[in-house]
């Protein structure tokens, strides 16, 4: 069973025109189904703008939705409240991409990873140091860091800090938005080992949103492609990254720049025949009619600019495109 | 004649305990109409070396050495010259283009200023001129963009505004600082394409700064490599990839996913304050191939092919072009195919073995 599910989700925010207008309607999350199975990862991809953290914030009930439900082991987390509530949020944790302004700058490194363990009464009061300590050095921290404060250290330490704190509490999924895309590529590396280690060593699952494609391939089981609130394609990593269906995410795969080693000559050359000029992601406050790509899309045809086409499944994957 | 030279070029910050050296001793080359790609972590210095090429240091920073373009040295020359190379000679487009241009001007004004500094027109003909520059750069209806202040752009729109701003006087080299770092990778590849096509049209010399070897791996053809304000490896862009000669080169190639499931072996530790660097080679401290005499000398930027030969002595460190310096090098060693390691064991050291 899905440990996580997401249902025909909407999230709409009312963006202000002007005086006297009604305001507009921004549909940051368009109705999307999704769901995440025990000691997986699911990737959530897209250009910036497409809903991917707007998902992320709402699955862990940070916002609102406008309609559609989230449910988690098969609870609706948005009538979640009190002491189930306090046990939803012990269960899924959220890591964010900037580790510079998700801690608080005022509060040393034990006080920080030390919070949680209070809220939750995960240890003995007499017991708190030696669990924070034993965290950090989970993450590959030493124990003399723990009167300093975030503004001493660097963003991978900052970004393993913040990890150690979603580790108090021994959450059963993780939804971690862009995690390393503030890092160096060297760092970026220690980062992913170490959420690949936390992943073997307490089944964790990870709800993981990334624009860095060479990430995603490596970390995830499969991946939903975002565009404009929708999901237009769903597929197991390996399929998607073997032969993408629908046109945008060909676009988008054979966008990312690619190291040449002579074997991979054949694959530069394919892709920067499909790399087109295609303009610019439309306002999610007009969205376009029809399919919301057509604008951008090479491959267009008759209905793709009155008829939205459905998710459908295709060849053990679902795509939203006329062409299949 | 390369269009640029940079020689022993060290870059300082002024603090209250004496300075700091932040760029060390860099030497190099770039030849009219290539793209030369600087790569580096955050902090290696790169940024710095391209504000040092167009004179806009912060206060608290100083440059010394040369820094030849055109027979002039920038780092000598008076605020007044320099002020005309900057923006028609010399232009810079810079990782943010939200934030490096002004608000409350229009993006018309912007562009035309260019031109109307830099050129005797008026400013009716520099509008005119500015329409066909954002025609240049694929904007959509220039003539109604113009009339737009940045705010109304998006972020790939206002980078296309900035690279009009910075071909405006058809410059011989552009300095992109990790032009689409800032941009979604569908807008990335477009940027690039423009920054290539332009090159292409206006021979223009490219020096591309950026940490994604992706990015260098396609749009260069001859990349450095800095590490800790140093110049650790200098090569072909190709030749980088095949065979890289420096740990830290190869500790960035590794550091890239590749295969599924496979633990990535990341570089150990990370980038040392400029203060605290180790006194002999500064990535011995994260180097798996370090061996004691590491740790008390500084290696030299050496030739690959020389270091490879235990026989030959080492030749003191230049970088491609050099006159002096190629005479006496084996004839392999010349141009595109020279290959600069600062290592004492590149040669030992077979990737992927």
């Amino acid at each position: 069973m899905a440990l996580l599910k997401v249902n025909s989700l909407k999230k709409y925010f009312p963006v202000k025109k002007g005086f006297m207008t009604a305001p507009a309607l921004l549909k940051a999350v368009d109705g999307i189904d999704l769901s995440l199975d025990e000691d997986r990862v699911f990737a959530l991809v897209g250009e910036s703008g497409c809903g991917k953290s707007t998902v992320a914030r709402l699955i862990v009930r940070l916002l609102p939705p406008t309609s559609g439900e989230v449910l988690f082991q098969g609870k609706n987390v948005f009538e979640l409240s009190g002491d189930n509530l306090k046990a939803f949020r012990k269960s899924v944790q959220i890591i964010f991409q900037d580790p510079f302004s998700s801690l608080n700058p005022r509060k040393s490194i034990l006080d920080t990873i030390a919070e949680p363990l209070k809220i939750h009464r995960i240890v003995e009061k007499i017991r708190i140091k030696d669990k924070v300590v034993e965290l950090l050095n989970k993450v590959g921290l030493g124990s003399d860091i723990l009167n300093r404060y975030p503004h001493e250290f660097s963003g991978g330490q900052r970004q393993r800090i913040c990890i150690a704190r979603s580790l108090a509490v021994s959450p059963k999924v993780i939804v971690a938005d862009e995690p390393l895309s503030a890092l160096d590529v060297s760092i970026q590396a220690q980062i992913l080992n170490l959420l690949q280690e936390l992943k073997r060593e307490y089944r964790i699952s990870f709800f993981f949103i990334s624009h860095a494609l060479k990430v995603v391939h490596y970390f995830s089981d499969s991946i939903g492609v975002m565009y404009l609130g929708k999901i237009v394609e769903h597929a197991k990593t390996e399929d998607l990254f073997r032969e993408p269906f629908h046109p945008y995410t060909e676009i988008l795969l054979s966008s990312a720049p690619t190291i040449i080693v002579q074997s991979d000559k054949d694959v530069r050359s394919r892709n920067l025949k499909l790399r087109t000029d295609m303009g610019e992601v439309p306002s999610p406050i007009d969205i376009p009619p029809g399919c919301p790509f057509h604008p951008r899309c090479p491959k267009k045809f008759e209905p793709c600019d009155n008829i939205i086409p459905e998710l459908k499944e295709t060849d053990g994957r679902l795509v939203s495109c006329h062409l299949f | 004649m390369s269009l640029l030279t940079l020689r022993s070029l060290h870059i300082f910050f002024r603090s209250t305990s004496g300075s700091i050296k932040v760029v060390s001793d860099l030497n190099l080359e770039i030849e009219a109409a290539e793209v030369f790609g600087l790569v580096g972590e955050s902090g290696c210095g790169k940024t710095l070396t391209a504000l040092s090429i167009m004179g806009i240091l912060p206060q608290n920073a100083f440059a010394e050495g040369e820094i030849i373009f055109r027979d002039n040295n920038l780092l000598t020359l008076d605020r007044e010259s320099m002020r005309r190379l900057r923006g028609k000679e010399l232009s810079m487009i810079f990782q943010e283009p939200a934030t490096s241009l002004n608000p409350v001007l229009t993006v018309g004004y912007q562009v035309a200023e260019v031109l109307t500094t830099h050129m005797d027109i008026s400013k009716k003909e520099a509008m005119n001129t500015a329409i066909e520059l954002l025609k240049a750069v694929k904007i959509p209806s220039p003539e109604i963009r113009i009339k737009e202040y940045p705010h109304q752009l998006s972020g790939g729109m206002k980078q296309r505004v900035m690279i009009a701003m910075a071909i405006a006087c058809k410059p011989s080299l552009l300095i992109a600082d990790e032009p689409t770092t800032a941009l979604d990778v569908t807008i990335q590849a477009q940027i690039l394409e423009l920054i290539q096509r332009l090159r292409e049209d206006m021979r223009m010399a490219v020096l591309l700064i950026t940490h994604d070897l992706g990015i260098i791996a396609e749009n260069a053809q001859r990349v450095a490599i800095m590490y800790a304000g140093r110049l650790m490896e200098l090569a072909d862009v190709y030749e980088l990839f095949n065979n890289p000669g420096h740990p830290y080169t190869i500790g960035l190639l590794e550091s890239l996913p590749e295969e599924k499931g496979k633990p990535l072996k990341p570089i150990p530790g990370f980038v040392p304050e400029p203060d605290r660097l180790p006194l002999g080679c500064k990535f011995s401290d994260r180097c798996r191939f370090a061996l004691p005499e590491c740790n008390e000398k500084e290696p030299e930027l050496i030739p690959l092919s020389i270091a490879s030969n235990k026989s030959n002595p080492p030749s003191p460190p230049f970088a491609k072009g050099g006159q002096e310096g190629i005479n006496h090098l084996p004839p392999t060693t010349r141009h595109s195919s020279l290959h600069l390691v600062r290592c004492i064991r590149a040669s030992e050291i077979l990737w992927r073995s």
